[in-house]
Parts: structure tokens; C-alpha cells; sequence
């Protein structure tokens, strides 16, 4: 799990079900994933309904009402679900996921378009913490980042993969580390795993 | 807009809707315009009662951009400790008062995708000028407002310019399915309830038990202040007032000459917090936080009381 | 009132900008004691205050022109320093109607505003413009309502969305920051934006600024203080572009300290907005060069002072690292020890002359 350095890193807690809501929807970005993100006491088979990317091309959620389990191919495959399911869910509504930090803002974004609030939404980060990093000075976003220090894709900058995360871009800040003495790179180091 | 208090409104017009209800047209005293108002906004009244001078609050029902004058709507309040009395017996085209700026705790929420507002009786105030701004807006809302079978009439007619699509008067609450109508709301709803405590209580819960959370549910409070009547010692005079079952401790301050800042006087903007030095408060305001009241050191004393028979303050 | 506007100022390379006299003396000196550390520090936004930076809503001074065409070049070479989410068009109008009432009623031989119903005629003689519109109506303006009168008033702008018991910052016109991020920060909460801030965290400042700032009243505004400093007279110092204006910070030396370090002071001004509820944050900077501010006796004492007993981690977030020792040195010459007075007014009428 993370730790926050600063106030504008997302922290994480394991998910329980909201006793407030009255549907529950948990989304997870791989089989097997979801378990990892559960507290003490709480089983995937609590939520009314789970959905998994399962990663193949014959997967196939089910048309049937009431079938709880349904797999997706990809992240896209799922999330054209999900729109249309936010869309005709009714408030009372919770919805969790479970994944890399970058799946769940992108949820989130989804999610927020649709009308949740932060009540109504809970994410729980497990898995590689590899970062998507934003520069700050051409817009390109370096995806699987686990430096401290990263060549923008876009640019060729060498950054500083900050702290400061923005869940609207989802991604990290990055800002030139160099600019103020070209070529004074500080040595690199895996920190994000 | 930087305004130095108090605004100086003359009364441009007053009609009658009910035995009950009044509503009056306030104007600039000096036929400028005034400050734009806010959806949900109340403006304060300075008016001369039985016991002095009282401030009253009324809900802005006209539009934000009507700057030459804001309407309220005046209830008749059987209790009335002078303020509405005032306005339906004594208030006369012409008169000039003191106001306060419109100042609103009970603002729309703006990335709401649905506004399902529910007033009963003179609740519909606040309510109709959300109704303007959101149809101004083109937003989607969703008005059910309850209703004694005499007013039907009138709250029809205050929401007929507003076009009928999806604005209902019903004839009182008990048959009326709350619980269904709020189980079918899109995500992204707000809701927004003024009206009797009961009607807002019944609302919150029906709400929360279908899993709507807090950060949706909105409402606004008439209801009088009251209670049993106590003493309030002034810390730093070493003076005591006494406080009627029927005035608020700041009503009771006022009268007795003692100028506590205040704004909203319900208990929702913070401008009245006042230190307590002895006796435990009774909190019944929206600012303070658990912690600050459990401590019992700060109170909002417009519609605060005293647990005990005798509040000190830092006064 | 006149204006001298000085319309031939850049502040970009080549750089061509200095203060009169005048300026100079009505200045928002930040330094109320001779020792500086955060606090929430907000008091109400009146007409009037120690210095004449102070008098207005939206004070307009002799840079206005320049820094208006300042505005416009850094829009053409990055049009996203103007951003607004969606759901505030509300807060839009809002802003436009705050700011040109203030502007016509604080400078009414510079700015006029007419209304006849809906429809506004708006003249700003400074910039030679004049535009009818129709207030509501967003196609009856050449730009959006925020950024359509953003760029006629001097300093940056947020508006902050009220909701969930927090605020959140959802549109911007942020061209003359003191390196934060407008496209980054769009979105963010309250903590999150102010998330990079050292110290201030575990003081508590930003829990009760949040408390304090949601219960702004219409009507009643706020202002504060902030500063940070920048070298040559610069104002775009964005992330953006931080890798064209960075290097500066390694070209001062004791010799060009005086004229090249400049105090950047944000006056910043919050206004509850009527239909949207949101919050106007209005980012007015000034800048002076330490040589300017040196020829105010008691402010060039004290400006040796707070930087050299600074909190290291303050020095370090405010970029002040590579030049404080140049800075302290220089102003140690106007420091002589001798007791300076309370508040931030400059105590004087008279400067010293110019070195």
C-alpha cells in the first residue's frame, strides 16, 4: 500500500462494505485481484455483484439478471459497461474497485461523470506501483514509470517524478530536474515497483 | 461587491396571497439597484415589534438578476414575536428599513445532475428561487410541494410561471409516497427540503435508509427558536440577562443593548460565535463540530441555549 | 483619478520594468514583524488598508496596461493558462459581474459600465475597448465570461466550487504564478492543491483556512498576504515554462542582486460569488526589485532580517535557496540594527534615493 508523503497523494484503505448504500458494485482490474483489497472480514461474495478483467478475448459478461460474476476482456470492454450501468443505476448506489492506482482514477473519473460522489465511490490500490507521469511542461503523460527520474516521452526532459498527483489527469507531476544546471541528473533509483 | 451593512430598502409593494401570507416587493431606498441575490437566500429585516426592535429573516423567492427588487414571502405566525406580525398588520408601502446583503446557507449545488426539491407551506420560498435559477440553467428539477387544501391555489400560482413540467402541489403528505419517489432517482441527484421539521425529518430519513448519501440531502430550518427560559451572565460586565422561552439568547442580547455580530441567525454561518466561560451550552446550531461542542466553550447563541440555568459568556 | 500607465513594460526577456516613486511607497510590504512563519494571517477585504495597494477591490496601478498585454502573449503561446470546468458557468457570470461593478465604481474616469436590463455595454479606456453584450448569453461575448474579463484585470484568478465540504479548485486564469500548475491543480481539493506546501500541514493552517474560507459571506470579502521571490521582473514563472525561466535563478550575483532579486507579493482577495456560490480567489501580484524596497528604511532592515533567519524549508520551497546569502548580503548595508516599527506601512513619505 502506498504511503502518503504529501496531502495531495492518495491514500488507501482496504474496502468494506458501505452500510449506508444499498447496491454494491465491485470492479477489479485482474482475477484474483479484488481479494487483495478486501479488509479482514470482508469477501468479494458480500457485493451484489463483481466484475473482473480477465484479460482473454472470449470473455463475456453475462445478459442474465441476477448472475453476480462477470468477466471482461479489457479495461475499455469494461468500461462501456459500466457507463451504461451508471447511467441507469438509481442513488443508493455504491460502487468499489480494486487494481493499479491508475485503474482506479480512471473509474473514478467515470464514475464522477456519471454523478457519484466521493461517498459513493471506494478505491483500494493493490499491485504494481509503477506511476503514469504528467509533464508539466509538454503535456505528455510517461506511462509505467518506476524511477525517480524519467525522460519525457514527449519531450525528451529529463523529470522528477513528484508526489503531487492529480486524480483529474490521473497521473503524477513531473517537472525538469535540470533546469537550473543542465546535465546535473540525480542518481537514478527504483522507487516505484 | 464590498457592501458595508446595513442596506437601506424601501417597500415598493404589498400583496396579499392568503389571510395568512404576504408578499412584499423591497426596493433600493435610493432606486439603485441592489446586490444580486443568491439562490436560496434569506435577507434579514430590522422591524419594530411588541418587545423592540427584532430581525427577521425572510427567504428571496424572486431572481438573483432581478436587482430592483427582491420579493419575500411573510407567514403569519400565530407565535409571532412581532416580526411577521409587523409586516402583515403595520408594514405600509413607502416604509424604510434596515436589511442585511442576501446572504444564502441553502445554496444549488452545481454539479447536481437531477434537483429534486420538497417544500410544505411557507418552505416554498427558498425552494422558488431555486426553481428560477435551474430553469434559467435548463438544469433538471423535480418540485413536490405539500400543501393545507386552502393554499393549493396560491402555490400554484406562484409556481405557474415556471411552467408545469415536472412542478406538483399536493393536498398534505400522507398520501403521498416519499419512499417511492426518492427510490427512483438517477445517480447525481441532490435534494433540497424546506418546510416543518417533521416533513424534513421524514425526508432525511426515508433518504438515508434508501442509501442517499449526506453530502446529497440539503435543507433549510424555519423552524423558531424556543425553549426554556434562562439566564445569561456577561463575563466581562458581570451584568445577566434573562432569556424567554420564546426569544433566542441573541434576541435577548439585542434587546438588552448588547451588539453581538451576527448574519444568518440560524445557526449555519458562524458570524455570532461567542466564547462561554460557565455553564454548559445546548447546541442546536450547524458550525461547530462535535469536538467544539462536547467541549462546551463556544456557543452560536441565535439559536443556542443553556442546559443549565445560567450561561456565562465573554460579553 | 489619473493613471500613469507605463505601457512600454516587459517582463520578459529583454525585461524593461521598474516602480515610481509612487509604487514604491504604496507597495504590500508582507513583513509585519521582523521575523516571518506561515499563519492564516486573513483579514476582512475593506477599501483601505496600510498602503495604497489596499484601496480598491481589484486595485489597478501603473503596470495595468503592460501587465494586460502580458496576459494576452502568454495566452497566445499556451491558451491552457485559462481553464474552467464545465459546471461553473454560474461563477463565470459571477466574475464578470464582480469585477467590472468594482472596477466602474473604483475607477470610474478608466472603466464604464451600463446597463439596460440585460444588455451590458462594458468600456475599458485603458485598453481602448468596448463591447455590448447580453449578461447571460455566452455567445453574445468574444470569449467566455471568466476569461473575457480576466484579462482585463491585473493578476491571477480561481474559482472554487463549494461542495461536499470542501472546496475545489474547477477554473483558473493563472498566467503570472508563482510555480504551481493551473492545468494539474484543476479539480483538486483544497489539501490536495496546497498538498506540495512544506510546514504549513502539521501547523494546522490549512484545517482552519478551509473552516474560515467556506463561511465567507457574500458581501463581506477577505484578503491575505503571501509572497515568494523571482529574479529579473518576471511574472509567467509557471512549471510550464520553468525550463526558460529556471537558469535565471543562477545568474544573480552579489554585484546584480539589488536591481535582479525582486519580492513578489501576492495579494489575494476572496469573494463569496452570488448565483454560484462558488469562490472568487483573486492572485494580485506585485513586484519590486530588494533595491527599490531598500530605499524605504524600516522595509529594508526588515527584509534583511526575515531572510536571513528564514526557516530553511521555507527558503527551500520558495526557490530562495541559490541567491538568499547574495540577497542577505546586499541588504545587510541598509540594516543597522535600529528598532523597526509594527505593521507593514512604510513609515515615510520620502524615499531614499535610488541607488
Amino acid at each position: 500500500m502506498p504511503e502518503q508523503t504529501i496531502k495531495s497523494r492518495p491514500v488507501y484503505s482496504p474496502l468494506q462494505l458501505d452500510p449506508g448504500g444499498r447496491r454494491h458494485l465491485l470492479v477489479a482490474d485482474g482475477e484474483g485481484v479484488a481479494e487483495r483489497g478486501l479488509a479482514p472480514g470482508t469477501a468479494a461474495a458480500d457485493f451484489d455483484e463483481r466484475w473482473t478483467i480477465v484479460s482473454h478475448s472470449r470473455a463475456i459478461p453475462s445478459p442474465d439478471e441476477g448472475v453476480s460474476e462477470h468477466g471482461f476482456r479489457s479495461l475499455p470492454h469494461l468500461l462501456a459497461a459500466l457507463r451504461r450501468r451508471l447511467g441507469d443505476e438509481r442513488m443508493g448506489f455504491r460502487l468499489y474497485a480494486v487494481g493499479a492506482e491508475p485503474f482506479l482514477w480512471t473509474i473514478n473519473a467515470l464514475a464522477g461523470e456519471l454523478g457519484l460522489g466521493g461517498a459513493e465511490i471506494h478505491l483500494c490500490a493493490v499491485g504494481p506501483q509503477a506511476r503514469r507521469v504528467f509533464c508539466n511542461h509538454c503535456r505528455t503523460i510517461t506511462e509505467g514509470v518506476t524511477t525517480n527520474v524519467v525522460t519525457c516521452a514527449g519531450c525528451n526532459a529529463s523529470l522528477f517524478v513528484r508526489d503531487h498527483f492529480s486524480k483529474r489527469l490521473n497521473a503524477f507531476a513531473g517537472v525538469q530536474v535540470d533546469a537550473e544546471s543542465p546535465g546535473e541528473i540525480p542518481d537514478i533509483e527504483e522507487l516505484y515497483a | 461587491m464590498i457592501r458595508s451593512e446595513p442596506l437601506a430598502i424601501r417597500v415598493g409593494a404589498i400583496e396579499s396571497l392568503s389571510p395568512t401570507l404576504r408578499r412584499v416587493w423591497l426596493e433600493s431606498a435610493d432606486s439603485g439597484l441592489l446586490p444580486a441575490s443568491q439562490p436560496g437566500a434569506h435577507i434579514s429585516l430590522t422591524l419594530r415589534g411588541e418587545h423592540g426592535r427584532h430581525h427577521n429573516s425572510y427567504s428571496i423567492v424572486s431572481a438573483c438578476d432581478d436587482r430592483a427588487a427582491y420579493q419575500v414571502i411573510v407567514r403569519r405566525t400565530a407565535q409571532s414575536r412581532g416580526g411577521s406580525r409587523f409586516i402583515h398588520e403595520a408594514l405600509k408601502v413607502g416604509d424604510v428599513l434596515q436589511a442585511s446583503t442576501p446572504n444564502s446557507q441553502f445554496p444549488l449545488q452545481p454539479r447536481a445532475r437531477k434537483h429534486v426539491l420538497i417544500g410544505g407551506g411557507v418552505g416554498i420560498t427558498p425552494l422558488l428561487s431555486f426553481v428560477r435559477e435551474l430553469r434559467g440553467r435548463d438544469a433538471h428539477v423535480e418540485f413536490h410541494q405539500f400543501a393545507q387544501d386552502a393554499e393549493i391555489p396560491v402555490f400554484e400560482r406562484l409556481l405557474e410561471p415556471f411552467g408545469g413540467h415536472g412542478l406538483h402541489v399536493h393536498p398534505g403528505r400522507e398520501a403521498f409516497d416519499l419512499g417511492a419517489l426518492l427510490d427512483v432517482q438517477p445517480l447525481g441527484t441532490h435534494l433540497y427540503c424546506c418546510g416543518p421539521p417533521t416533513l424534513m425529518e421524514t425526508a432525511q430519513a426515508t433518504a438515508v435508509a434508501l442509501g442517499w448519501p449526506s453530502t446529497t440531502l440539503h435543507s433549510e430550518s424555519f423552524a423558531p427558536a424556543g425553549g426554556e427560559p434562562f439566564v445569561v451572565r456577561l463575563g466581562r460586565s458581570g451584568g445577566e440577562v434573562a432569556v424567554g422561552e420564546h426569544e433566542s439568547m441573541l434576541e435577548a442580547l439585542e434587546n438588552a443593548g448588547l451588539p453581538v455580530a451576527s448574519l444568518c441567525r440560524g445557526g449555519a454561518c458562524g458570524e455570532c460565535l461567542t466564547v462561554v466561560l460557565d455553564g454548559i451550552p445546548d447546541h442546536r446550531d450547524h458550525v461547530l463540530s462535535d469536538a467544539e461542542k462536547a467541549e462546551g466553550r463556544l456557543v452560536m447563541p441565535c439559536v443556542s441555549r443553556a442546559k443549565t440555568p445560567c450561561l456565562t459568556l465573554d460579553l | 483619478m489619473s493613471i500613469a500607465f507605463k505601457s512600454d513594460e516587459s517582463f520578459r526577456e529583454p525585461f524593461r520594468y521598474s516602480n515610481s516613486d509612487e509604487a514604491i511607497l504604496r507597495f504590500p510590504f508582507p513583513f509585519a514583524e521582523d521575523s516571518y512563519m506561515y499563519s492564516v494571517n486573513i483579514e476582512p477585504h475593506v477599501r483601505g488598508g496600510p498602503t495604497g495597494a489596499f484601496q480598491a477591490a481589484f486595485d489597478v496601478d501603473e503596470h495595468y496596461v503592460a501587465e494586460c498585454r502580458e496576459r494576452a502573449m502568454v495566452l497566445r503561446q499556451d491558451p491552457s493558462r485559462c481553464m474552467v470546468l464545465p459546471h461553473m458557468v454560474p461563477a463565470q457570470w459571477d466574475t464578470l459581474e464582480l469585477i467590472m461593478e468594482s472596477l466602474a465604481e473604483d475607477y470610474p474616469d478608466q472603466f464604464t459600465l451600463e446597463r439596460q436590463g440585460e444588455t451590458w455595454t462594458w468600456t475599458n479606456r485603458p485598453l481602448g475597448l468596448r463591447d455590448r453584450f447580453t449578461f447571460g448569453d455566452l455567445r453574445s461575448l468574444p470569449r467566455e465570461p471568466f476569461e473575457y474579463v480576466t484579462r482585463q484585470a491585473q493578476g491571477d484568478f480561481t474559482i472554487q466550487d463549494q461542495r461536499e465540504g470542501n472546496l475545489f479548485m474547477d477554473g483558473g486564469m493563472v498566467t503570472t504564478q508563482a510555480d504551481w500548475s493551473l492545468e494539474f491543480d484543476l479539480g483538486m481539493s483544497f489539501h490536495e492543491w496546497h498538498g506540495p506546501v512544506p510546514v504549513a500541514h502539521e501547523l494546522g493552517v490549512f484545517d482552519r483556512a478551509l473552516q474560515y474560507l467556506m463561511r465567507i459571506q457574500y458581501g463581506k470579502p477577505v484578503r491575505r498576504l503571501n509572497w515568494t521571490m523571482t529574479v529579473n521582473p518576471r511574472l509567467d514563472t509557471s512549471p510550464e515554462n520553468y525550463p526558460v525561466w529556471g537558469p535565471d535563478r543562477t545568474t544573480v550575483t552579489p554585484g546584480n542582486v539589488g536591481d535582479a532579486l525582486h519580492l513578489r507579493v501576492e495579494l489575494q482577495t476572496l469573494f463569496r460569488l452570488p448565483r454560484s456560490n462558488a469562490i472568487l480567489f483573486g492572485i494580485r501580484a506585485y513586484l519590486a526589485s530588494i533595491a527599490e524596497l531598500a530605499r524605504v528604511p524600516k522595509w529594508g532592515r526588515r527584509l534583511h532580517r526575515v531572510l536571513r533567519d528564514l526557516h530553511p524549508e521555507l527558503a527551500a520551497y520558495k526557490g530562495l535557496v541559490r541567491y538568499r546569502d547574495a540577497a542577505v548580503g546586499y541588504l545587510a548595508a541598509f540594516d543597522d540594527g535600529a528598532p523597526t516599527g509594527a505593521g507593514i506601512a512604510p513609515d515615510t513619505a520620502r524615499l531614499r534615493a535610488a541607488a
